[in-house]
């Protein structure tokens, strides 16, 4: 068996996912990738993450329930190329904004740490 | 926004659960499956690939457990998956639900009512702003022995004295209740009013509704105006506005309505709800009203506010340095009369008289609800027995004990919130029809009703009987012995004895309390019973009472008041079917106390015997006859008893044993007033039989009766100048038909005189005693029926243990019947268990009614609280119910057929 991706590894370049960003993430996603089931967002989270996240699949379902609570995607029964039946989220117009407010929140937060960080060097 | 969004649709997918599972599982199975057909992309085997796509996509279960964690709230879906369980479990048995849903409502519906009554009368602060600063500030007077003294009172000088001179009270006023003669608007109607100082109004602090109210001054100037009652406003004037300035006559005299009040003001805070004031007026004490005989009449009350951080102790001594004051300025004639001021809190004194009843109530009511509460308990054990098999395999697989308890909470829950709604609205009906129907001794009536505080305690007592009721079994659930309990496998042996045992305790504790009510229901019942022996002195068949009063504005002589009496007195003679008629000043039945002070020709008093009170009526005409009161002794009087012969007086039995004990009363001499007042002597003439003044149960009073015609001369020096006598009384007559009829005839006849001129509480003797005794009947029923009800529940517990244990030892007995026991000896058996459990029961019922008797003692007639009558009788009825009870099962027992009960192993 090949040494997979998500599998919890414990190499040491692994880091944990900060509260809230995996949110931010998914809608990041959904709005740059279209509706997408998922193992679609886990395949492209895995990618975009170098598979350094520390992270289940199934740990994405909890986040895509409160999501769809909040309003921000809506999921829609349909069918993949492959001809199976999956759930595919959409991001919505309450999503885009959130989306955009939190980009700007999370972009003010990583400026704040850098420059904490530059000053503490 | 986003999370309210989120809260309800939490809350929301607890219900839609199994859809939103199978849609979870769905969405799951894609996953695997595209994590799948990767892995086989990448060359794997198929089994390879499934395995991988396990490991990548982590702990199935897990997720779906984050996922429900996340989607709704968990405890609260666990409450409702056991609710849906129990709900499922009642349906399968609609004869346990119904009984003890309907149990509970009965008994939170009437706990819930009678609080609803406690906490109108006992609880709620009184309607005005900071209540507990309102206080009656009064007099007692020493030596008086009066029964009344819960309300102390004052006279005119003492409400001029107190309001001058003290110095606790931010406001202080006096205030008297009189019946009105109101015309100018309408049919002439009686209606109840308050004369009050200004200041009384200012102690209140409730705002006019309408207008404004009456100052202290204006009372002082003697102006002639009214505030009106919300009622009044509205019936009388039809809710309108510009009814402030209109003219309104009282006693034929003008008054200005100035103002309205709002609809929940209520003063004074009378008990029951025909009393009520609905006309409040300046109080505005004429001259008179210090001299002579009004000022020694204590014939009115007075209501003050503390001052801040004035304590009532503080008040009253305050009050008391006042009262030695007066004191030392009384005129000649009551210079030995020794009062106390007394202050007592307004809420302490409206509510002292109603308290006894009120907790006795719910203290019977409690009892009740006890026993539903021990009833249901014992049920719910039952069930829990009957599934002791399921529950030992359920903790076999592993469930854990807490969910066993959790589950048999719900239970008694869902049972006890059913009963509780259903409770309510029985409560809301009972209160609708009930209210009205209240004893008159009750004070604040017109607020009981199904309030906020009522709604929480019925839902606190509904929470906690469904909790308390569902721990029994619920301990039992847990403390099942799984090894036990599966390899007793089906057979029922005599197992579960522990259960047994609990709910043997229950019934015994049931029968106690049960024959503690019941002993107190006999008790009261026994006291209905003698109070109903008691002889009136009079004969209230056929006769008719109505009392009226001459309005001094036309009456203002004592020839125009004589005039009036003669001819109603011929013309109501002349009626046809009356046999007689005469007036009198008190009508017995009809709660008087009015006493007044006498002194004695040659009665040497005991020492520290006190003042020789007695009640005092002024009769004109026969009343005698009218009423039916004996003349035992002497003569009655005549029409030649009049202002100008000498005085007369009859007196009552009780008079003549106290007074002249073995001696002829005719001829000896008594006065009005104490030893130093200057009155003439009056001789009696005659004795008669004593008259109940108020209600049977209450004490007879020395009485004494003076032609009404004499009574201003009789009184000497107490007689203020130009004092008229006869302006009012009640007209009794002797009918030969039945009373009711006479009814218009004698209101045509007084109408005839007087057009204008009302007749005032027109009724048949008959009904004034039935009103008398309607606090006592209204006791009796109330804790009667609560009796029955416990007696009733308990005989159904006792018989549902014993019914209960005998199904369960089917086997046993089947067997003791194979081997060769009697039928009759295995009845004895079972009859015997049942008896056991009723003997301990009463045995500590006895207990409790001994207990209860002090509560109680207030309450009884001329019976010990522990009669031993009573006592016996309610112990063997409640024996022989037990045994009853018990006699049902043991006979079926008895006719089982043994081959068929050992063949069913």
């Amino acid at each position: 068996m090949r040494e997979t991706t998500w599998m919890s590894n414990k190499e040491k370049e692994s880091i944990q996912l900060l509260q809230g960003t995996l949110d931010l993430i998914v809608l990041r996603t959904l709005a740059t990738m279209g509706p997408q089931h998922a193992y679609q967002i886990a395949t492209r989270l895995e990618q975009i993450s170098d598979r350094l996240l520390n992270l289940n699949q199934g740990t994405l379902y909890p986040a895509l329930v409160r999501l769809e609570q909040y309003g921000w995607i809506k999921g829609t029964w349909g069918r993949t190329e492959s001809n199976r039946e999956a759930k595919y989220y959409a991001i919505t117009k309450a999503g885009q904004k959130a989306l955009g407010e939190e980009t700007q929140a999370w972009r003010r937060m990583s400026a704040l740490v850098e420059r904490l960080l530059l000053e503490e060097s | 926004m986003k999370n309210l969004r989120r809260f309800f649709l939490r809350f929301y997918l607890l219900f839609a659960n199994s859809k939103v599972e199978a849609e979870l599982a769905r969405e799951i199975g894609t996953h695997l499956a595209l994590l799948e057909d990767e892995y086989l992309r990448q060359g794997m085997t198929h089994e390879d690939a499934r395995r991988a796509a396990r490991l990548a996509y982590g702990g199935v279960e897990q997720a779906k457990q984050l996922h429900r964690d996340e989607r709704g709230f968990q405890g609260l879906g666990q409450i409702l998956q056991d609710t849906r369980y129990t709900f499922r479990q009642l349906r399968k048995s609609p004869g346990f639900t119904a009984a003890a849903i309907l149990m509970l409502a009965l008994g939170i519906g009437a706990t819930t009512a009678i609080f609803s009554i406690v906490e109108g009368i006992l609880l709620r602060p009184l309607p005005f702003p900071d209540p507990g600063r309102l206080v009656i500030l009064g007099d007692v007077l020493e030596g008086s022995h009066c029964t009344s003294c819960a309300h102390s009172s004052v006279t005119a000088p003492d409400i001029r004295n107190y309001m001058r001179d003290t110095q606790s009270f931010s406001n202080l006023g006096g205030y008297r209740q009189r019946l009105f003669e109101l015309s100018g608007t309408g049919e002439p109607a009686a209606v109840n009013a308050t004369r009050m100082s200004g200041e009384v109004f200012a102690a209140l602090g409730v705002p006019p509704l309408l207008g404004r109210k009456f100052t202290q001054h204006e009372d002082e100037e003697q102006q002639q105006v009214a505030v009106l009652s919300y009622g009044m406003w509205q019936n009388r004037f039809h809710g309108d506005a510009n009814v402030l300035g209109s003219k309104i006559f009282l006693y034929r005299k003008p008054y200005t309505v100035i103002g309205v009040m709002p609809r929940d003001f209520e003063f004074p805070l009378n008990p029951g709800h025909v009393n009520q004031s609905e006309l409040w007026l300046p109080l505005s004490l004429q001259p008179e009203a210090f001299s002579a005989g009004s000022a020694v009449s204590w014939n009115s009350r007075m209501v003050g506010r503390l001052k801040p951080g004035i304590t009532v102790e503080q008040a009253q001594s305050d009050a008391q340095r006042v009262a030695r004051e007066t004191m030392e300025d009384y005129p000649a004639y009551m210079g030995s009369l020794r009062i106390h001021a007394v202050v007592t809190p307004l809420q302490e004194d409206t509510v002292a008289q109603a308290r006894p009843l009120v907790r006795t109530l719910f203290f019977a009511v409690i009892v009740v609800l006890l026993i539903v509460c021990a009833n249901l308990a014992g049920l719910l054990l039952v069930r829990a027995i009957r599934r002791r098999r399921e529950i030992a395999v359920r903790l076999a697989l592993g469930a854990r004990a807490g969910t066993l308890l959790r589950q048999a909470i719900v239970e008694s829950m869902v049972l006890s919130i059913t009963g509780g709604a259903i409770g309510l609205a029985l409560a809301a009906g009972a209160l609708r029809v009930g209210v009205s129907r209240l004893p008159q001794t009750l004070p604040r009536i017109n607020e009981i009703g199904l309030d906020w505080p009522v709604m929480f305690f019925a839902l606190g007592l509904t929470l906690l009987t469904g909790f308390l009721c569902g721990l029994a079994p619920a301990f039992a659930a847990t403390r099942t012995s799984v090894n036990e309990t599966l390899k007793e496998g089906g057979r029922g042996g005599a197992s579960g004895s522990g259960h047994a045992r609990l709910r043997s305790v229950l019934v015994a504790a049931e029968i106690a309390v049960a024959l503690t009510l019941l002993t107190a229901s006999g008790l009261l019942l026994r006291s209905f019973e003698k109070m109903r022996d008691v002889k009136l002195g009079f004969r209230p068949d056929k006769t008719l009472a109505a009392l009226y009063v001459l309005p001094h504005q036309r009456y203002g002589t004592q020839s125009a008041i004589d005039e009036f009496t003669k001819t109603l007195l011929t013309d109501l003679g002349e009626l046809p079917g009356v046999d007689a008629v005469g007036i009198t000043s008190f009508l017995p039945a009809g709660g008087n106390n009015w006493s007044i002070a006498f002194t004695i020709e040659g009665y040497v008093p005991p020492k520290g015997a006190g003042l020789n009170m007695a009640a005092m009526s002024l009769v004109e005409s026969d009343p005698f006859e009218a009423l039916g009161i004996r003349l035992l002794r002497g003569r009655v009087f005549t029409e030649s008893d009049n202002a100008g012969s000498q005085l007369v007086a009859i007196v009552n039995r009780k008079m003549a044993e106290r007074y002249w004990p073995g001696q002829d009363p005719i001829g000896k001499r008594l006065r009005r007033g104490l030893a130093e007042t200057s009155t003439p002597w009056m001789t009696v003439v005659g004795e008669v039989d004593d008259v109940k003044l108020g209600s049977r149960d209450a004490e007879t009073m020395p009485q004494v009766y003076q032609p009404v015609t004499q009574s201003v001369a009789s009184e000497g020096v107490l007689a203020s100048v130009g004092e008229l006598s006869g302006a009012d009384g009640w007209i009794v007559l002797r009918t030969r038909m039945a009373p009711e009829q006479m009814e218009d005839t004698v209101r045509a006849t007084v109408r005839k005189i007087d057009p204008q001129l009302p007749l005032y509480q027109t009724q048949t003797m008959e009904h004034a005693i039935s009103k008398s005794e309607a606090p006592r009947r209204f006791n009796t029923i109330l804790i009667s029926s609560f009796a029955i009800a416990a007696v009733l529940l308990s005989v159904l517990g006792i018989y549902g243990v014993i019914a209960f244990s005998v199904a369960l030892r089917e086997q046993e007995m089947a067997v003791r019947m194979a081997l060769g026991c009697q039928r009759s000896g295995l009845v004895l058996f079972i009859l015997s268990s049942g008896a056991k459990l009723a003997a301990v029961g009463c045995g500590l019922g006895l207990l409790g009614a001994v207990a209860a008797s002090h509560l109680l003692r207030s309450f009884l007639f001329e019976v010990s609280p522990f009669d031993p009558g009573v006592l016996a009788l309610c112990t063997i009825a409640m024996l022989l119910l037990a045994l009853a009870a018990s006699a049902l099962p043991a006979r079926r027992a008895s006719s089982t057929d043994p081959m068929l009960a050992l063949r069913g192993e």
